[in-house]
C-alpha cells in the first residue's frame, strides 16, 4: 500500500469531492482494486473533452 | 422461544434489506440537463476575452477572424465559463473563417483539467470582422452536428465583433444593451445556445460572476505548448500520471512535465522555457540534470526511463 501524501492537486480533488459529497450528495468514487479514491460522479473524462475539442467545425 | 427468536431474525434481515428512507443525499446526483438558460462568465473570462480580441485587432492578423475555447461546468439550466483557449498563433483563419482548435487546445485542456476535471467543453467563440453579431449559416451547419456530443446536447456559442458605439470621453465600463451581449470600448460579445434539434441558435442571457479564467496562466507558456503539444500530449497519453505545471524558469516562465517513478518521491521531469528543454531526475531531496541534447520531450523521458531501467 502506497501510504505517501498527497500531491497538492490530488489534495484539492479530494477537498472539492468530499465538498461536493456533503453539500450536494454527489457520490464519491473509489478505486475497487484498492478502495483509493477515484474522482466523483461529476467528473468529466479526458476523452469526452478531448474528442470534443478536436471535432470543433469551422467557423465563419 | 424459538419462534420468538426466529421472528425478531426476520424482522432484523428485513430491517437490512429495506430500501433507506428517502434523504436529499440518499442517491447520488445527477445532473437533469435542461435547455440553457443563462451563460455565467466569470469576471476573468470575460476580460481575458475583451483584451486578446482588443490585441487581435490591433495585430497583424488583426483583419481575420479570431476564436476560443470555453471550457467550464455544465449545470442543470444554465453554463459557467471558466476557462478560454485561445485558437493557435498558426490557425488557419481568413476575413470569414477561422479554425479554432488543435492539438495545443487539447493538450492545454489536460492541464485546466488537472486541478478541476468537472470541467467539461462549454462551446466555442468567435469573431465576426464585419457587424454580423450573429453565427452564420456556415457555422450552424457544422455546430448542429457538433453540439450532439457537448453535455446536454446544447452548445454555448459566443460572437465578437467591433460594432459597439462608443462615447470616447467616458471611463471605459462594460454595458449590457442587450441582455445577451456584452460591450467595452468598440467590442461587443453577443452569446447563443444551440440544442440539438433546434433550427436556429437562441439568444441566450449572460450574467457576470467573480471567478478565474483557468487557463488565464497558461498563456505565459503559450508557445511552449504550441511547439511540443504534439509530443507531449502523446506523453500523457501513455503515461498516466503525468502532472504539468507553470513554474519560474531560468529566464521567465517555463513548463514543467513531470512523470512520477515507481519509488516514492523519485519522478522525471522536463522543463521548457522558451526553446530550451531540460530534463531532470528526482530522488529523494536530490536533483540531478540530464544532458540530452537535441531530444524532444517525450524522447528524453524515454531515454531516461530507459536508463534507470537498466540500472535496476
Amino acid at each position: 500500500m502506497d501510504f505517501r501524501p498527497l500531491t497538492e492537486t490530488e489534495r484539492r480533488t479530494l477537498t472539492t469531492a468530499l465538498r461536493g459529497n456533503s453539500d450536494r450528495g454527489l457520490a464519491l468514487l473509489m478505486d475497487r482494486k484498492d478502495t483509493s479514491f477515484a474522482g466523483t460522479a461529476e467528473e468529466v473524462p479526458d476523452e469526452e473533452v478531448i474528442n470534443a475539442i478536436k471535432s470543433v467545425p469551422c467557423h465563419y | 422461544m424459538f419462534h420468538g427468536l426466529s421472528r425478531k431474525a426476520r424482522d432484523l434481515a428485513a430491517d437490512l434489506t429495506r430500501a433507506p428512507a428517502e434523504s436529499p443525499h440518499a442517491s447520488p446526483a445527477t445532473v437533469e440537463y435542461r435547455p440553457i438558460e443563462r451563460i455565467v462568465l466569470t469576471d476573468d473570462v470575460s476580460r481575458t476575452l475583451f483584451e486578446e480580441y482588443s490585441a487581435h485587432r490591433a495585430g497583424q492578423r488583426g483583419d481575420e477572424e479570431m476564436g476560443w475555447v470555453l471550457l467550464g461546468l455544465r449545470q442543470s439550466d444554465q453554463a459557467v465559463a471558466l476557462a478560454t483557449l485561445p485558437a493557435s498563433s498558426d490557425r488557419d483563419a481568413g476575413e470569414a473563417h477561422v479554425w479554432i482548435s488543435g492539438i495545443a487546445q487539447v493538450l492545454a485542456s489536460r492541464i485546466v483539467r488537472q486541478d478541476d476535471r468537472r470541467l467539461t467543453m462549454l462551446g466555442v467563440v468567435h469573431t465576426h470582422p464585419g457587424s454580423l453579431r450573429h453565427p452564420s449559416h456556415g457555422d450552424l451547419k457544422g455546430d448542429r452536428e457538433w453540439i450532439k456530443q457537448l453535455r446536454g446536447g446544447e452548445g454555448v456559442f459566443g460572437i465578437g465583433t467591433a460594432d459597439a458605439e462608443t462615447d470616447k470621453e467616458a471611463t471605459p465600463t462594460g454595458t449590457n444593451p442587450k441582455p445577451h451581449m456584452q460591450c467595452l470600448g468598440a467590442l461587443r460579445f453577443s452569446w447563443y445556445a444551440l440544442a440539438e434539434g433546434d433550427g436556429q441558435y437562441r439568444e441566450t442571457p449572460i450574467s457576470l460572476t467573480l471567478g478565474p479564467d483557468l487557463a488565464r496562466p497558461l498563456r505565459a507558456v503559450w508557445r511552449e505548448i504550441e511547439h511540443h503539444a504534439e509530443r507531449l500530449e502523446r506523453l500523457a497519453r501513455q503515461q498516466a500520471k503525468v502532472m504539468f505545471e507553470i513554474v519560474q524558469g531560468h529566464e521567465g516562465p517555463a513548463l514543467n512535465a513531470t512523470v512520477p517513478l515507481a519509488e516514492p518521491d523519485h519522478a522525471l521531469r522536463v522543463a521548457i522555457e522558451g526553446k530550451e528543454v531540460r530534463y531532470y531526475y528526482e530522488a529523494g531531496g536530490d536533483v540531478f540534470q540530464a544532458d540530452l541534447p537535441d531530444a524532444s520531450p517525450d524522447q528524453g523521458i524515454y531515454l531516461l526511463l530507459a536508463e534507470l531501467a537498466g540500472r535496476k
